[in-house]
C-alpha cells in the first residue's frame, strides 16, 4: 500500500517540475511552431489529394471537400495518366539515375586520382573541382543553352547557330544536356563523399592483405571495395534523391521540347491550378524522396559501422602514376575547364556581346550591365541599372536573409532542448519532425505550404502573395540543417558551462543570452550563413511561392529567360553564382572547415 | 556554518534504473568529505541532487535548517538560489569569457558595486596563484590553471559550502600533489564545509576527514580514513579500499579452516603487508611458494602460493628470496578480517579488535604474548 502511493508521488512531482523546467516550455513551444509549419502543411496537401477541391464539384459530381479517389485516379490510372504521371516518372529517373551514372564514374576516379595518387596540382584540384556544387544548376543550363540553343526555339539563338552550325534538337534540349549538366554537378558530391571514405580508409588493412599474399587487383577488389560500398551506396542515393526534386534545370532545358520530369509536371499543375492533381503529384515526389532517403539513412549506419574499424592507421599513402601521371593531370584540368570555366566564361561573355557568338571587338558592350536607354522594349536600361534587378536583390537578401536568421536561431534553440529536457520523446519528435522538410523536395513542399496558407485558416490570413509565405517556408525548409547543426553544437558543449552559470545563481534567460548563445557563436553563424547560400540559389519554393511583387533574384532570372533577355539573365544568375560561391568560401574561412565535414554531418 | 542532512533520499531515472536508494548522510559543518565509490555507484547523482541540479524522487534534503528538496512536501530550492559551490569534473569554464570574467560573472549577477567586484576577484586570484593569467582565456592556461580558475570562480561568492566532482581526476601525478595541499589549506582558509567525490581511493584518503563509501546506489560506510581501512565494515569496503587489494580466503578452505577459529565467519580477508615472510618456521607460519616478485618502487608485492590459495604480500623490506623458491609466510590471527554469508563484518573476538594494536605492538611481543 505505502509503495503504491510512494510509487506514484515521483510521476506527478515529474510533470510538475518538468513543466517548470525552461527547457521543456520552450521544447513544447517550439514542437507546436513545427508542426503547422512542416506538418500541417504536408498533411494539408495529402488531404487535398483525396478530397474534392475547390471548383471541381461540378466535373467530380461531388460536394467540395467531400473524400474522392478523383485525383489519384487521374493521375495513375486515367488516360492522361500517362502525360501527367507515368512518363515524367520515367523522365525524372532515366535523368537522375543516368546522370548519378556518369557522376559516380567520373567522380569516383577523380576522388581515388585526389587522394590516393601523385597527381600533379592535387591540392588545388582538390579544391577546384569542388566549385560546380557551389553554384546553381541552372548556371550550367543557362550556359548551355547560350551555346546550343538551336531555331526550335524564339529569342536569341546560341553561339552555335549564329556561326552557322545548328545543332540538333537532341543536343539542345532534353534528356542529354539535363544528364550532362546534372551530372556535372553531382561529380562533386561524389568527389566529397567517396574522397572522405577513401582517405579514412585504413591503410594497414590494405598492408594486411598484401602481406598475407593478395595481389594489388585483389586487394582492390576484395578489400578496398567492399569497404568503400557503403560511402557509394550513400552517394549514388543522395544523388538520386537530389535529382527527384531538380526543377530549375528541366524547366530551362526541359519545357522546350516537351520533356517533362516530375517536378515540372507538378509546377505545370499548379499553374494550371489543378490542385488535386498537384496534391497527388507533390505526394508521389515525397513518398519517392522518403523512399530514398530512408535507404539513405540505413547505409549511413552502416558506413558508420565500417568507419568504427578503422584505426589510427589512416595514413595517406599516395600511387606514383608513372607515364599515366600526365594524361590523368590533364583529365583532372579538363573536368575543371568544362565544369568551372567552360559555363562560368560563357555566361559571362554572353552579357557582354550584342549579337551571340560572335567575337568581334565592336561586338562587345557593357551595355547590358551598365546601359542606358537600350534599344529594347521592356529592359530600358542595363541590369544594374534597372530597378527590378535591385528590388529583386533586396528581396532575395531581406527574405532569404531574415529566413535565414530564423532557423538558425530556430536550430540552436532545438538544440538546447533536445540536449536538455528530461522527457525524451519531446527530444525525439522535435528531432524527427525538424528533419522531415529534408525528405520532401523543394518543390512539393512549396506546393504543400501553398496548400496550407493560400487560404485563411482560422486566425492565420490567407497568406498567398506575402513574403511571410516565402519565410516560414524557407525556415521550414532550412530546418533540417538548422536544427541538425544546433544539436551537434549542444551536444558537443554538454550540460556543464551552464550548470555552473546556474549554480552562481544566473536565471534562465540569463545563462541563455551570457553563456549559451556566446559560446555558440561560431555555430550559430554556419547554421545561419549555410541555409542562407542554399537559399539565395534556391528555385523551387520560390518558383511556386513568390509573386511579382516578392520576386527575388532567382525568380527574376528565370522571366528573364522566359522573356529571351538572355543577357539579362546571364548577367543575373552570375550575380547569384558569385554570392553563392563566395558566402561558401566565407563559412569556410570562418569556420575553419572543409565543405566535405560540413555535407557529412 | 550548516550542516547537510540527507534523510532517505533515493532517486529514481526510472522503474528499472535506481541511481541512489535509501541513503541517510549527516555531513557536519566544516567536514571535509569525500564521497568515494566505483564509478556508476551514485556518487555524482548525490552531489548533483545537492546541489539541485537532479531533484529526488524520494527523502528529504536540508541545508543548514532549511528544506531544499523534498519531494512528498512538494518542495524544491532551485540551484541558483541555494547558495553552493560546486568545481565540475571538467572545470566547466565558459571558454568565451577571460579567466577574470569567468570569476566576476557571480558576482555581477550579485549587482555588485565595480570596485567591490575588483576587490573581491583580486583577493581569491591572489590565493590560488593565479593573478597573473587574469586576462588569459581559459582554453590558454594549463590544467592545473584551469582547476584553480574553476575554484576561484566558485570561492570568490564565498558558498558555505563547496561541492567538487572528482577534483583531481584530470591533473597529472606532479599536480595532483599540488593540488591536494592545496585543497587541505583552502579548506582550512576558507573554512567551508567541502564535499567532494571520487572513485580514486587514494585521493580520498589523503584529503577527506571523513568517508562515506558507496556501492550500488547504497551508502557502505562512513568514517574516517583510518577507521574505514583498518574496520571496514563489509567485504566490499575491504576489497575496494587498499591496493594491492585484500586477500581473501574461504573459511571452508584449507588454509581457511587453519586460520579460522569463530563460527560464522564465511570469508576471511588478510591484508597484504599484514602477511610476512619468514625465514622458517614459526609459529603462525605457514610454507608458501614464491610464483613472482613485482618492485613497486620502494616496495615490492610477492605472490605466493600456501596451501592451494594464492595470497599477496606487500613489503618495504627487500625480500631475500627469488621467485620459484620455497619459503614461509606469517599471518597473525588479529590482523584477520572476518565477514559473515552477507558479507557483513564479524569482530575478530578472540584476538582484539584488529589493527587498534597492530601498529603499537610489535609482532614478536605479540606473538609472545600469545
Amino acid at each position: 500500500m505505502v509503495g503504491w502511493i510512494t510509487s506514484a508521488l515521483p510521476s506527478k512531482r515529474g510533470l510538475q517540475l518538468s513543466l517548470k523546467n525552461p527547457a521543456t516550455l520552450l521544447g513544447i513551444g517550439l514542437l507546436t511552431t513545427f508542426s503547422y509549419l512542416i506538418l500541417a502543411p504536408v498533411i494539408s496537401i495529402l488531404m487535398d489529394a483525396v478530397n474534392v477541391n475547390f471548383g471541381d464539384s461540378t466535373r467530380i459530381g461531388a460536394e467540395q471537400g467531400s473524400f474522392t479517389f478523383y485525383y489519384l485516379e487521374r493521375v495513375f490510372t486515367s488516360p492522361i495518366s500517362k502525360r501527367l504521371f507515368w512518363q515524367p516518372l520515367l523522365n525524372t529517373l532515366s535523368v537522375a539515375i543516368g546522370a548519378m551514372c556518369i557522376a559516380m564514374v567520373v567522380g569516383g576516379i577523380m576522388a581515388w586520382l585526389l587522394s590516393r595518387t601523385n597527381l600533379w596540382g592535387r591540392g588545388w584540384f582538390a579544391t577546384a573541382l569542388i566549385v560546380p556544387f557551389m553554384l546553381p544548376t541552372w548556371t550550367f543550363a543557362l550556359a548551355w543553352t547560350t551555346l546550343f540553343k538551336n531555331r526550335s526555339m524564339g529569342g536569341q539563338p546560341g553561339w552555335l547557330e549564329s556561326m552557322g552550325y545548328s545543332s540538333p534538337d537532341w543536343l539542345a534540349y532534353g534528356p542529354v544536356p539535363m544528364i550532362f549538366i546534372l551530372a556535372l554537378h553531382y561529380i562533386p558530391l561524389v568527389i566529397l563523399l567517396f574522397g572522405n571514405a577513401l582517405r579514412r580508409l585504413d591503410s594497414q588493412l590494405e598492408d594486411s592483405a598484401r602481406i598475407l599474399g593478395a595481389s594489388r587487383s585483389t586487394v582492390a577488389f576484395r578489400i578496398i571495395l567492399p569497404l568503400m560500398r557503403p560511402a557509394l551506396m550513400s552517394a549514388m542515393v543522395l544523388i538520386l534523391a537530389d535529382g527527384l526534386g531538380e526543377f530549375a534545370v528541366p524547366y530551362i532545358l526541359g519545357l522546350p521540347v516537351q520533356y517533362d520530369t516530375l517536378s515540372t509536371s507538378l509546377f505545370r499543375a499548379i499553374s494550371s491550378r489543378q490542385t488535386g492533381v498537384a496534391s497527388v503529384l507533390a505526394g508521389a515526389i515525397m513518398v519517392l524522396g522518403c523512399i530514398t532517403l530512408t535507404i539513405d539513412l540505413y547505409l549511413m549506419r552502416e558506413a558508420r559501422r565500417f568507419v568504427t574499424l578503422g584505426g589510427k592507421g589512416a595514413m595517406e599513402r599516395r600511387r606514383p602514376l608513372g607515364v599515366w601521371r600526365l594524361p590523368a593531370t590533364l583529365l583532372a584540368a579538363s573536368l575543371f575547364i568544362i565544369g568551372v570555366v567552360l559555363p562560368l566564361l560563357t555566361l559571362f561573355l554572353s552579357t557582354i556581346m550584342r549579337i551571340p557568338g560572335r567575337f568581334h571587338l565592336n561586338n562587345f558592350t557593357l551595355d547590358y550591365w551598365i546601359g542606358t536607354n537600350l534599344n529594347t522594349i521592356a529592359l530600358k536600361n542595363g541590369i544594374l541599372l534597372t530597378p527590378e534587378f535591385w528590388s529583386a536583390t533586396w528581396n532575395s537578401l531581406r527574405i532569404v536573409g531574415t529566413a535565414s536568421i530564423c532557423a538558425g536561431l530556430l536550430g540552436l534553440l532545438v538544440g538546447y532542448v533536445v540536449t536538455r529536457t528530461p522527457w525524451r520523446w519531446l527530444a525525439s519528435s522535435l528531432r524527427q519532425l525538424t528533419f522531415m522538410p529534408y525528405l520532401v523536395p523543394g518543390i512539393a513542399f512549396a506546393a504543400a505550404t501553398l496548400s496550407l496558407f493560400a487560404v485563411q485558416r482560422g486566425p492565420v490570413p490567407a497568406l498567398y502573395g506575402t513574403s511571410m509565405i516565402l519565410m516560414l517556408a524557407l525556415i521550414a525548409d532550412q530546418m533540417p540543417f538548422a536544427s541538425r547543426a544546433g544539436i551537434s553544437a549542444m551536444t558537443q558543449l554538454g550540460k556543464e558551462p551552464e550548470e555552473a552559470a546556474q549554480i552562481s545563481g544566473a536565471s534562465w534567460l540569463r545563462r541563455m543570452w551570457s553563456i549559451i548563445v556566446p559560446i555558440q557563436k561560431g555555430a550559430l553563424v554556419v547554421g545561419i550563413v549555410l541555409p542562407f547560400i542554399s537559399g539565395i540559389k534556391g528555385v523551387s519554393l520560390f518558383i511556386i511561392l513568390a509573386v511579382p511583387a516578392t520576386e527575388v533574384l532567382t525568380t527574376y532570372s528565370l522571366r528573364l529567360v522566359d522573356y529571351n533577355y538572355t543577357q539579362a539573365a546571364n548577367a543575373v544568375v552570375l550575380m547569384i553564382a558569385m554570392l553563392a560561391w563566395g558566402g561558401t568560401i566565407l563559412t569556410q574561412k570562418l569556420t575553419k572547415t572543409g565543405l566535405a565535414q560540413g555535407l557529412e554531418s | 556554518m550548516p550542516t547537510i542532512t540527507l534523510d532517505a533520499i533515493s532517486k529514481q531515472y526510472s522503474r528499472q534504473a535506481t541511481a541512489v536508494q535509501n541513503i541517510d548522510l549527516h555531513i557536519k559543518s566544516g567536514d571535509f568529505m569525500c564521497l568515494l565509490g566505483p564509478s556508476g555507484c551514485g556518487k555524482t547523482t548525490m552531489l548533483r541532487m545537492i546541489a539541485g541540479l537532479e531533484h529526488l524522487s524520494q527523502g528529504r534534503l536540508f541545508i543548514g535548517d532549511q528544506l531544499m528538496d523534498s519531494p512528498a512536501d512538494g518542495c524544491f530550492v532551485s540551484p541558483e538560489k541555494r547558495g553552493l559551490g560546486l568545481v565540475f569534473q571538467s572545470y566547466a569554464l565558459w571558454p568565451h569569457m577571460t579567466v577574470e570574467q569567468n570569476i566576476e560573472f557571480g558576482l555581477r549577477l550579485r549587482k555588485l558595486s565595480e570596485r567591490e567586484r575588483r576587490t573581491r576577484t583580486g583577493e581569491v586570484m591572489d590565493k590560488l596563484g593565479i593573478a597573473g593569467y587574469a586576462k588569459r582565456y581559459p582554453s590558454q592556461l594549463s590544467g592545473g590553471q584551469q582547476q584553480r580558475v574553476a575554484l576561484a570562480r566558485m570561492m570568490v561568492l564565498k558558498p558555505k559550502v563547496l561541492l567538487l566532482d572528482e577534483p583531481l581526476s584530470n591533473l597529472d601525478a606532479s599536480l595532483r600533489l599540488e593540488m591536494r595541499a592545496e585543497l587541505k589549506r583552502l579548506h582550512q582558509a576558507f573554512d567551508t564545509t567541502i564535499l567532494f567525490v571520487t572513485h580514486d581511493q587514494w585521493e580520498a584518503m589523503t584529503l577527506a576527514t571523513t568517508i562515506a563509501v558507496m556501492s550500488k546506489g547504497h551508502l557502505q560506510q562512513v568514517g574516517s580514513p583510518d577507521d574505514i581501512y583498518a574496520r571496514p565494515a563489509n567485504r566490499f569496503v575491504a576489497e575496494f579500499i587498499g591496493n594491492p587489494p585484500i586477500n581473501q580466503i574461504a573459511a571452508d578452505s584449507m588454509l581457511g579452516s587453519r586460520l579460522n577459529n569463530q563460527p560464522d565467519t564465511h570469508m576471511l580477508g588478510i591484508r597484504p603487508e599484514d602477511i610476512h615472510l619468514a625465514q622458517a618456521a614459526t609459529p603462525y607460519a605457514l610454507p608458501a611458494k614464491v610464483q613472482g616478485i613485482m618492485p613497486t618502487g620502494g616496495s615490492w608485492v610477492l605472490d605466493l602460493e600456501t596451501e592451494g590459495q594464492c595470497l599477496q604480500l606487500s613489503t618495504q623490506i627487500r625480500p631475500q628470496v627469488q621467485a620459484g623458491e620455497h619459503t614461509f609466510c606469517q599471518i597473525q590471527p588479529e590482523h584477520l578480517h572476518l565477514f559473515d554469508t552477507d558479507g557483513h563484518r564479524l569482530e575478530n573476538t578472540r584476538y582484539g579488535q584488529a589493527g587498534i594494536i597492530r601498529n603499537n605492538v610489535s609482532t614478536t611481543t605479540y606473538m609472545h604474548a600469545v
